[in-house]
């Protein structure tokens, strides 16, 4: 620590420390565009300049490091005259288009010049005017006003990865715009809107909408991954209207995904379900709450608890429901006697699952000198967590992939591993063999058998020679027909090399799904189970069966069934929800209701609502409660979601139990189906958020397979596969048909 | 003493008495000050803060951009206005209210206006025969607007030189 002197004032700062830095801490003032405390410094808007004692000229404080006994004048005659000059070089060009601008009322340069400019120009000569393309679906572009600071393109080049916008031409000529004429594609491209000092670009969905000061800003957490990004909420009039990033350095630093950013726009889209709704004699009848619950709970009550057929009743959530409605949908079937609770609605084989523990922060992953990344596309899957594995890389992490397909990442890998799905296994399996010869252990017997390709060579040499090294399991191995067996193979092979894991093959609210047990107990049936035997009811917890089923068909004909009765709660209305319910609730999505996420961390982050759910749409929790009520279940004496929380703190926490058994037998051949929904589908209200389905991660809807796989299932590059237009590329293994789609399937996973 | 004295002589001559009856009988045969509102009207200053009204361009392209700055400046939330990205790209409102039972008749809303659009006119005669009519909707400031062009680009003119 050493002393300096700011405005007569000494304040302790750290050797090496920009001025700026220092300033910001102390709470001290200083103008400044070009400077972003999470980006590189580049000195080259001049705002900032201070008075340092015995440098001849003012001195940029963004990029002056501290020394011993510097004497700073911030405010003083010589600063403020080079602060108000700079000041007037960049209002020359400066449209003054402030009433038009969607940045005026939250416009850095407006801020400044109220403080130093000058209220009447000397310039007399034209202005510069630079045209405008269409830069992409989220942001505006207004690029007259651009004050070159570069913030965007340094954004692009050290956090998005990609460097799209950039600087073309030179002086005067100067334009800052997108190298390619599709525009602005990364999927952190929103935070460009956050770092843009002026009006240059803005949020195009909330174009021309609102003044910053006329919204509420509440805080609240994403819920579209497994990081739980801190971000503020503007309402205006009980709508959502716009939402920004939130600092929380242990979390998602100042930066948010697009996705979490621009979701908003689905909760008022005209597809919302607003009314409660009962099907009488096949026809849906909008009620009140009060005849649907009524309707609800005496279909329940006649359809199973009444005949003692509680083992034919389900209850089913997708990952997309709060800590609190999972629990609380677990408390009703469990105090009525039933075990057959499930979230895993996607996984074809529940004796195959993934058991792997996430023991890494977020923080953490920055400092890893390797990574194994198996079966993820963790940039586009898990934005915010690859945004820390692209800033180990930078710091020289080497990362490598098992994959299917080479997918495009946004930072450098090692090796590019392109493996069919059926031999990720036996490669991790020659994985943890070299280890073990290396370590010199005595071998399994399973692994006796097992060929150690370079592959698995090369990767565990990486393992045992990196200080701190991670390995990622994605969502791509949900199904595969080893996915239990490379969970193990991956948790040996970390306690092996002293690795770290990281459990990407989940999403949402997973984790408190786990966290608080929704899953079958004691001998309750799995979901699968459910949807093959004679079920008598289900409630089904905002779940879009075309979406969230790995196998949709089975999931309908379970529900359709005659004598079954099927309460559904939605956000969003659906005909194929309509078409098997019999009750249709109308939940809150989104920003609309209390709850708690629970991250990848294990951080529980409780949020309030930031708006009232509109007409008759009421938080699921609260719904759940009421059923309960009327079911006269005791104990459901809840005044709002906190004390539901405080309850799951009081329970025994779950502990899961798996075999770590290794099967390396199973040989299946043929053709397998790796199908994701693309990121911006995952759930119903991305569906439904316009600007988002209009961008090109939006619009990815193709079944990738290589020249061999087409060949195998006869298709060429104009035809549909699972009605997926087909994409032919070399990238993809062999015997493997990877689907990205944004669209609802009839036969998904079937081959 | 001498006042006393002075008061007496006053008071029996009707010395008082006379004054006032002088100037009546002046303003016997003076001209007239009395207006007969509303047939005559007295004339109001450029300056005079009465209802508001929405002007247009020339070309009849409204002028509000819609930059909240009224809404912004107005002491009594008499202002309301909702905007959008119109058809050809520009900001507009699609709602512009003024509340006259909250207006108080300050004038920063025309002091805010950066395109001149919202002005306060000479107009202070004017009565609401439903409960919604304190509400000045766009349609109507526009209309008052277009009826008084005339009135309204002199009397801003003829304030001009002192702004």
């Amino acid at each position: 620590m050493i002393e300096i002197e700011i405005n007569g004032n000494v304040v302790k700062a750290k050797a090496g420390e920009m001025l700026i830095q220092v300033t910001d801490r102390e709470g001290i003032s200083v103008p400044r565009f070009c400077y972003h405390k999470k980006l590189s410094v580049v000195a080259s808007c001049r705002m900032c300049l201070v008075d340092v004692e015995g440098a001849p000229k003012p001195q940029p404080a963004c990029s002056t490091p501290v020394n011993e006994g510097m004497k700073v004048h911030t405010q003083n005659d010589k600063a403020k005259a080079s602060q108000k000059a700079v000041m007037e070089f960049l209002l020359i060009n400066h449209p003054l288009d402030c009433p038009i601008c969607d940045q005026g009322g939250e416009c850095e340069l407006q801020d400044v010049a109220v403080e130093y400019g000058s209220d009447i120009s000397r310039f007399s000569e034209s202005k510069r005017i630079v045209p405008d393309g269409d830069i992409g679906a989220l942001i505006q572009a207004d690029m007259t006003r651009c004050i070159h600071c570069t913030r965007c393109v340094r954004f692009g080049l050290e956090i998005a990865g990609m460097m799209e916008m950039g600087g073309t031409g030179r002086g005067e000529h100067l334009k800052i715009e997108p190298f390619l004429k599709e525009g602005i594609q990364s999927e952190l491209s929103g935070n460009m809107i956050d770092v843009c000092p002026v009006g240059a670009l803005t949020s195009k969905p909330f174009r021309y909408e609102l003044r910053s000061w006329q919204m509420h800003s509440m805080p609240n957490i994403a819920r579209h991954d497994l990081v739980g990004s801190n971000l503020f909420v503007q309402t205006y009039k009980g709508k959502v209207k716009r939402v920004v990033s939130a600092d929380n350095d242990l979390i998602n630093e100042t930066w948010i995904s697009d996705r979490d950013r621009f979701s908003y726009e689905g909760l008022t889209h005209k597809n919302r379900l607003l009314e409660p709704q009962i099907k009488v004699q096949g026809q849906w009848q909008q009620v009140s709450w009060k005849v649907a619950l009524d309707y609800a709970v005496k279909g329940l009550n006649s359809h199973v608890l009444k005949h003692q057929k509680v083992n034919q009743l389900g209850g089913l959530a997708s990952s997309t429901a709060t800590m609190e409605e999972f629990y609380l949908l677990k408390k009703i079937l469990t105090e009525v006697g039933c075990d057959n609770i499930d979230h895993r609605l996607n996984v074809k084989n529940l004796d195959n699952v993934i058991t792997l523990d996430s023991n890494i922060k977020l923080g953490a992953l920055e400092k890893i000198d390797y990574a194994l990344i198996v079966g993820a596309n963790i940039r586009l899957e898990q934005p915010m967590i690859n945004h820390r594995l692209r800033k180990a890389t930078k710091k020289g992490a080497d990362i490598d992939e098992l994959n299917v397909m080479a997918f495009d990442f946004n930072h450098p890998l090692d090796t590019k591993n392109i493996t069919a799905p059926n031999k990720i296994a036996p490669t991790l399996a020659g994985v943890l063999k070299s280890i073990m010869i290396s370590n010199t252990q005595e071998l399994p017997d399973y692994l006796l058998a097992v060929e150690v390709g370079e592959v698995a060579n090369n990767i565990a040499a990486k393992l045992l020679n990196s200080r701190s090294s991670v390995i990622i399991l994605g969502e791509h191995i949900i199904n595969n027909e080893d996915a239990s067996t490379i969970a193990n193979l991956i948790t040996q092979i970390a306690q092996n090399t002293n690795s770290k894991t990281l459990n990407l093959s989940i999403t949402a609210n997973t984790m408190s799904a786990n966290w608080v047990g929704f899953v079958p107990q004691n001998s309750g049936m799995n979901v699968n189970t459910m949807l093959a035997s004679d079920m008598r009811g289900f409630i089904l917890l905002d779940i879009y069966p075309q979406y969230d089923f790995h196998d949709l068909e089975t999931a309908v004909k379970a529900f359709t069934k005659d004598d079954t009765f099927v309460i559904s709660l939605n956000s969003f209305k659906d005909d194929i929800v309509a078409g098997y319910s019999n009750v249709i609730l109308p939940i809150a999505s989104v920003y609309e209701t209390s709850g708690t996420q629970l991250n990848i961390n294990n951080d529980m982050q409780s949020y309030t609502a930031a708006v009232k759910a509109p007409d008759e749409v009421k938080p699921a929790w609260k719904v759940l409660k009421v059923m309960a009520d009327l079911l006269a279940l005791p104990s459901f004496h809840y005044a709002d979601s906190a004390q539901v929380l405080a309850e799951i703190f009081h329970q025994p926490q779950t502990k899961h139990t798996h075999d770590e058994n290794v099967n390396l037998t199973s040989k299946h051949h043929g053709i397998s189906i790796i199908w994701q929904n693309s990121p911006y589908s995952i759930d119903a209200v991305l569906r439904h958020s316009n600007a988002l389905q209009k961008t090109k991660i939006g619009q990815m809807n193709s079944a990738y397979m290589n020249q061999a796989s087409a060949e195998t299932l006869g298709l060429s590059a104009d035809d549909k596969y699972l009605g997926v237009p087909v994409v032919i590329t070399n990238t993809v293994a062999d015997d493997c048909v990877f689907i990205n789609a944004n669209q609802a399937v009839n036969t998904q996973g079937q081959t | 003493m001498i006042k006393k004295l002075s008061k007496l002589v006053k008071s029996f001559t009707l010395s008082e008495l006379r004054t006032g009856l002088k100037i009546t009988a002046k303003e016997l045969v003076n001209k007239k000050i009395t207006v007969q509102f509303p047939e005559e009207r007295t004339p109001i200053s450029p300056r005079f803060r009465g209802l508001h009204a929405l002007r247009r361009y020339p070309n009849g392209e409204e002028r509000c951009i819609a930059c909240k700055l009224c809404e912004a400046v107005c002491p009594a939330n008499a202002i309301t206005i909702e905007s959008e990205m119109r058809d050809d790209g520009t900001r507009r409102t699609t709602m512009y209210d003024i509340d006259l039972f909250k207006c108080i008749f300050c004038g920063f809303c025309e002091e805010a206006c950066p395109v001149d659009a919202i002005v306060e006119t000479q107009i202070f005669d004017y009565a609401f025969e439903s409960r919604q009519g304190s509400i000045m909707t766009k349609k109507r400031l526009l209309e008052v607007g277009s009826e008084n062009t005339q009135v309204i680009n002199q009397t801003k003119f003829e304030d001009a030189k002192y702004k």
